[in-house]
């Protein structure tokens, strides 16, 4: 993917600089608002990558400048600032995710591949799947092999988010935010217990594993290899 | 309205000066009338003894001619003269009995009496005088005196309410511009001023006080907040340059993966107490209130109770939900599903194995109320309210993970939202009860 880092932190900016291309990505990189204004907006970048905290032009009038000029291009707004209203004006001004630093590498990977674009045919789907796994969106059923799988409501939100992210990196904070709307990190691991079950009902008892933990980032749910 | 300090002022300055003009009629009643009856009195007294004279000089037959000469003069007093044994010889009150010296006499016996003032004397000889006037011209005196401050009082009161009423209403108005100042700035509008007439006068000046202090709040606020931004920037940029080169270590040589993996938690464990504080400074400013909204409380439970439900049963912990439908707060859902979080993690993490953490809502009259009650150790009386200071643990939690702020979080919400929070002894256990104003 092509992505541009808007950073006015040079040493945390190189950091993420060859970190996401190491990941395989193509970093752009600019360190002052006016820069990253230009290239945004002449460049065609998979994802943006924003901080809210800039010299000279703010984070969020950049954001708001090349919304209005018709860039679609998703943005991920880094921010010193861990504020409810702070996350909220970010989305307002045209964000599609926001992260407080300081934040695990791992954490900014998962967001911005979940971020990028995909096909527009997915839009209109009302079965998501992988592999013999499948979700009926309207109907709100689950089945593997065939074989219908009952779910708990919030299991069943945990397994479209999985499946809507499927063979992309999930991370719990990325889990915790869209399947349960906290934005606030409890200190007991509802995540890993609440996808602990998920797991026992979609995976045990069949031949091979579609949710995998990655250590140290999250979950993944993919084909097997 | 009615219960207005000014206009309560003015209904008893009105009713006080009302009493003063019923005590001034008083006053003015009596004293003319005593001053009225001396000079009648000394006139009653001149006549007898002008007629005594003329007794003495003339003889009886001077006192008849004198008593039927008087009787025909108009506005002369009435006069009296009987024999030794009482017999009517001359004058209007000839056939009045009388004992001697002063007394007050009804004449009449018609349709209305007339209270006469009258003086006896004895003449020579066993002849008795009688000198009276009519009481009737005092009378008629009474009433001009009552009637006049009669109008008086009826002014007063009249001009006294009209009056208290326009001068209250003003006051009114302008304290209820204060309380409405007031109201808005803790609901989160710091830009609020009470308006300033520029009269100078008493309100003017505590308008403009309440301002100058309304001016110094904003400004602590602004440096407070500023201090949060600073902090939040300058002190999270090198923070997050450390957690990216402890991270790019941990990539490298795998000996020292451990140590820095520790690094890595303890830089967490920091950041995570850091975010936590400024939290808790961002609720406590308030500005979050003007975001409220109605906020169905039963709902918020259910989320976190069955958030929390498989995390409980790892940890042998049985947590129930019990919730009223339709208790409804006007709040901020995110803050209050986190306060709620904190609670069932406090109990979580407190109660200890095998113990039962039950969340209720439940409205009491027109409150609600959300109770996390758990049946563990509980917690000594002495130390229970000390828990939701920051940082504040008990010596028995101080090797479990936690920041010490959590129910400083709790706290801080339950403020935000104008509720009370309460810890309270479940016997056994530990109870946390937070109480939500009444629904307007």
């Amino acid at each position: 993917m092509k992505l541009l880092i808007v950073e006015d932190d040079r040493e945390a900016a190189s950091y993420l600089k060859r970190a996401l291309s190491e990941a395989g990505h193509a970093v752009d990189y600019a360190a002052a608002g006016r820069d990253g204004l230009l290239l945004a907006a002449g460049e065609p970048y998979d994802v943006i990558i924003l901080d809210r905290m800039l010299p000279e032009i703010d984070g969020l009038a950049i954001l708001r400048t090349i919304r209005a000029s018709g860039v679609k291009t998703p943005v991920l707004l880094l921010t010193a600032l861990g504020g409810i209203d702070d996350r909220v004006e970010g989305l307002e001004a045209g964000g599609d995710d926001y992260l407080v630093k300081p934040f695990a590498f791992a954490e900014l990977l998962a967001r911005v591949n979940a971020l990028a674009r995909r096909p527009p045919t997915q839009e209109l789907r009302t079965e998501l799947a992988v592999a013999d796994l499948k979700l009926n969106l309207l109907k709100r059923t689950v089945t593997r092999g065939g074989r219908r799988i009952e779910l708990q409501p919030r299991e069943f939100q945990l397994l479209e988010y999985l499946l809507r992210h499927a063979g992309r990196v999930v991370t719990r904070t990325m889990l915790l935010e869209s399947v349960w709307d906290f934005h606030f990190d409890p200190k007991t691991n509802i995540v890993e217990t609440h996808m602990s079950r998920l797991r026992g009902k979609v995976d045990r008892g069949h031949g091979c594993e579609l949710i995998h933990t990655v250590r140290g980032a999250g979950y993944i749910l993919r084909e097997p290899d | 309205m009615f219960r207005s300090t000014s206009l309560r002022l003015a209904g008893l300055y009105t009713t006080v000066f009302a009493l003063a003009v019923v005590a001034l009629g008083a006053i003015t009643l009596f004293s003319t009338r005593h001053a009225l009856s001396e000079q009648f009195d000394a006139r009653i007294r001149a006549e007898s003894a002008a007629l005594v004279q003329e007794y003495r000089s003339e003889g009886l037959k001077g006192v008849v001619d004198a008593v039927h000469e008087r009787d025909h003069t108009p506005g002369s007093l009435d006069f009296g003269l009987q024999g030794p044994s009482g017999e009517p010889l001359a004058g209007r009150l000839a056939t009045t009995r009388a004992a001697m010296g002063w007394s007050l006499l009804r004449r009449g016996g018609q349709a209305r009496e007339e209270p006469v003032r009258l003086f006896a004397v004895a003449l020579p000889d066993g002849y008795k005088l009688l000198v009276g006037d009519d009481e009737e011209r005092i009378e008629a005196l009474d009433g001009t005196v009552l009637r006049g401050f009669g109008m008086a009082f009826i002014g007063v009161v009249i001009l006294g309410v009209a009056g208290g009423y326009a001068l209250s209403g003003d006051v009114h108005r302008r304290l209820a511009a204060i309380t409405g100042t007031a109201e808005a700035i803790i609901d989160g509008d710091l830009a609020r001023r009470v308006p300033v007439r520029g009269s100078d006068d008493d309100l003017d000046r505590l308008a403009l006080t309440f301002n100058r202090m309304l001016d110094r709040i904003a400004a602590l606020m602004e440096s407070l907040r500023q201090v949060s931004n600073d902090i939040a920037h300058d002190l999270r940029t090198p923070l997050t340059r450390l957690r990216q080169k402890l991270e790019a270590g941990l990539a490298a040589p795998p000996e020292r993966g451990p140590a820095l993996e520790g690094a890595l938690a303890d830089l967490d464990s920091i950041l995570d107490t850091f975010a936590a504080l400024l939290r808790i400074a961002q609720i406590e400013g308030g500005a979050r209130r003007a975001a409220f909204r109605p906020c169905d409380l039963a709902s918020v439970a259910r989320t976190v109770t069955e958030a929390f439900a498989p995390s409980a049963e790892e940890m042998h912990r049985a947590l129930s939900l019990a919730a009223e439908t339709g208790v409804i707060v006007d709040g901020d859902a995110e803050l209050l599903t986190q306060m709620l979080v904190n609670l069932v993690e406090n109990a979580l993490r407190h109660a200890g194995p095998n113990t039962r953490i039950a969340v209720e809502v439940a409205r009491r009259g027109r409150a609600a109320t959300l109770l996390v009650t758990d049946n563990g150790p509980g917690v000594p009386e002495a130390e229970r309210e000390r828990l939701f200071d920051r940082f504040y643990r008990l010596e028995r939690s101080r090797s479990t993970p936690g920041s010490g702020l959590g129910l400083a979080l709790v706290a801080a919400v339950a403020r935000l939202h104008g509720a009370e929070v309460e810890l309270l002894d479940a016997r056994p256990g530990l109870q946390a009860r937070v109480t939500f104003p009444e629904a307007a």
